[in-house]
């Protein structure tokens, strides 16, 4: 094959011709032995109209002093130069080189220039992204971000976690991330529970007591989402707590102020009457018995005519103070209208709801108000008991009403109990 | 009448010839498609780089060919200018030398074919 010679060498030149890397090599006074296009194309725009015979002098925009490196290096062999990062401007457009300059020998030197420009802009957006990530880390109010290992370990800190828990970075880094939840929580195996249902459906979110480092405790909404790697597989998980504790707190009080009367402090009608049908629902599933009374102060209107109704209020808070301190917490009072209460007794017959009954009686006839000025204001209740037969409220509430108004009719200050049907 | 590297009208002359007219030219010519692709790549220009057309011809110039040339001193304006007839002073690495050329470009809007002259300096 006459034509071998040739062709290998073509094929070694078209191999150098589009090696994507530029190769110089050049002697100690910088002249350019041999180069390739790759390194001519990113050289050539640097110093446009140069003869390109000369390394130091189309470098001399990038390594001003590219010859004083190499004069002064002292090795016998090595590398001169390692710069990564060299930022130039090409025909109005950002361009990244990294340049090594090796020293092969005195006489013989090499340069590799390889255009780095993509790469330098995706780590500058990684740098960017984490910048940006940092300064939400570290500036968000009420929130604490981190993530954790596939096990749960906590795998960094940033101030979120400072600001929302006083945690440091000692405090939780290796550590499981558990240690941030309550310890009902941690028994119930909560922490591996919602890291397990995050897998699975990618985002979990849960409310609940979290911790402080001083061992204090606060409402947080923790929403658990699942990190995947590039090729989707589960790697981590990042976990944003919010502190919830003053939204928890208006709602407390609001569910409060929506249930309470709020003159005597116990439960406002609506209140009473959901309580008091769940009883029933109750007692008709499990068949535990519940007693309900009506109670009413006797001649109210005399005591607000007499006393003015802000007397006629402390009346009304008194019953109830009177009333809670004889009933169990369990038992339920509530308002129901001026000067008439309803008072529901769970798991209590008949019998034991009119002792309980009597009990009150003796006790708002033992306990006057004081009036302004002098003397007290002796009032007295008068109370109608019953047990429900149906799962009716409004049954119960009735016959209760009718034994009470059987009390009032009697004659007063007295308890009486409601007939079956 | 032969064909120089600095004559007028350039481009029109080299499109009227075959590859065997292009061969007898003192100076390298590379003929492409409008998106790079050599479709001429005479005797000179084979010399001086030390590639046969075969194995030039079909390939897009500028990143398969003749890397040195894909920078915004030539492959650009060939890429963007819709026509152009320009020369500038290069150099090639031709065979790894650093070879000092003079390159015409040429380019006319409407043609199907743009051309790149190549004279050593």
């Amino acid at each position: 094959m006459p034509d071998s010679g040739a062709g290998a060498l073509e094929e070694l030149l078209q191999f150098l011709y589009l090696t994507p890397v530029g190769i110089v090599k050049f002697a100690a006074d910088g002249a350019i032995g041999l180069i390739n296009p790759m390194a001519s194309q990113l050289l050539l725009p640097l110093v446009p109209n140069v003869a390109l015979d000369n390394l130091y002098k189309s470098l001399a925009p990038l390594v001003p002093n590219l010859r004083g490196l190499v004069d002064r290096f002292t090795a016998k062999a090595g590398a001169v130069l390692e710069e990564p990062r060299l930022e130039t401007r090409v025909g109005g457009a950002r361009q990244v080189l990294s340049l090594t300059v090796t020293r092969v020998n005195d006489t013989v030197y090499m340069a590799i220039l390889e255009n780095v420009t993509k790469l330098a802009e995706q780590q500058q957006e990684i740098f960017a992204d984490q910048q940006r990530f940092r300064a939400i880390f570290d500036n968000v109010r009420d929130y604490a971000i981190y993530t954790v290992s596939l096990t749960g370990v906590v795998e960094e800190w940033n101030r979120s976690l400072q600001r929302v828990g006083g945690w440091e970075a000692a405090d939780v880094l290796g550590h499981k991330f558990a240690m941030f939840f309550s310890e009902a929580d941690r028994t119930a195996s909560r922490p591996a529970a919602l890291l397990t249902a995050a897998r699975k459906s990618g985002s979990i979110a849960a409310e609940g007591w979290r911790m402080k480092r001083d061992g204090s405790r606060f409402w947080g909404d923790t929403v658990i989402t699942s990190l995947p790697d590039e090729m989707g597989a589960v790697r981590a998980f990042v976990v944003v707590v919010r502190d919830m504790t003053l939204r928890k707190r208006m709602e407390d009080e609001l569910r409060l102020l929506s249930t309470v009367d709020p003159l005597t402090g116990a439960f406002n009608r609506r209140h009473g009457h959901a309580r008091l049908a769940e009883a029933l629902d109750r007692r008709a599933r499990s068949g535990r018995p519940v007693a309900v009374m009506m109670l009413d102060i006797d001649l109210f209107k005399n005591i607000n005519d007499t006393y003015g109704h802000e007397r006629g209020d402390a009346v009304l808070c008194a019953l109830v103070l009177t009333c809670k301190a004889t009933l169990r917490t369990v038992d339920m009072l509530a308002r129901w209208g001026g000067e008439e209460f309803v008072v529901m007794l769970p798991d209590t017959g008949e019998k034991e709801a009119m002792v309980v009954a009597e009990r009150i009686r003796a006790a708002m006839a033992a306990t006057p108000v004081p009036a302004d000025g002098q003397g007290e204001i002796a009032f007295t209740v008068s109370i109608g008991v019953a047990v429900p037969v149906t799962p009716d409220v409004e049954d119960v509430l009735a016959r209760a009403d009718r034994a009470l108004y059987a009390a009032k009719t009697g004659g007063r200050n007295r308890v009486v109990l409601a007939v079956a049907a | 009448m032969t064909i120089t590297f600095s004559q007028p009208g350039l481009l029109d002359s080299l499109e009227a010839q075959d590859a065997a007219a292009l061969d007898v030219l003192a100076f390298g010519v590379i003929g492409m498609t409008l998106d790079g692709v050599v479709t001429h790549y005479n005797a000179a220009e084979s010399r001086l780089a030390g590639l046969l057309p075969s194995n030039v011809i079909g390939r897009h110039f500028f990143s398969a060919v003749a890397p040195c040339t894909n920078n915004f001193l030539v492959a650009h304006r060939f890429e963007t200018e819709p026509t152009i007839d320009d020369t500038i002073d290069y150099v090639f690495t031709l065979r790894m030398k650093p070879t000092s050329v003079r390159l015409r470009l040429l380019k006319q809007a409407g043609r199907t074919h743009m051309f790149l002259a190549v004279e050593r300096r």
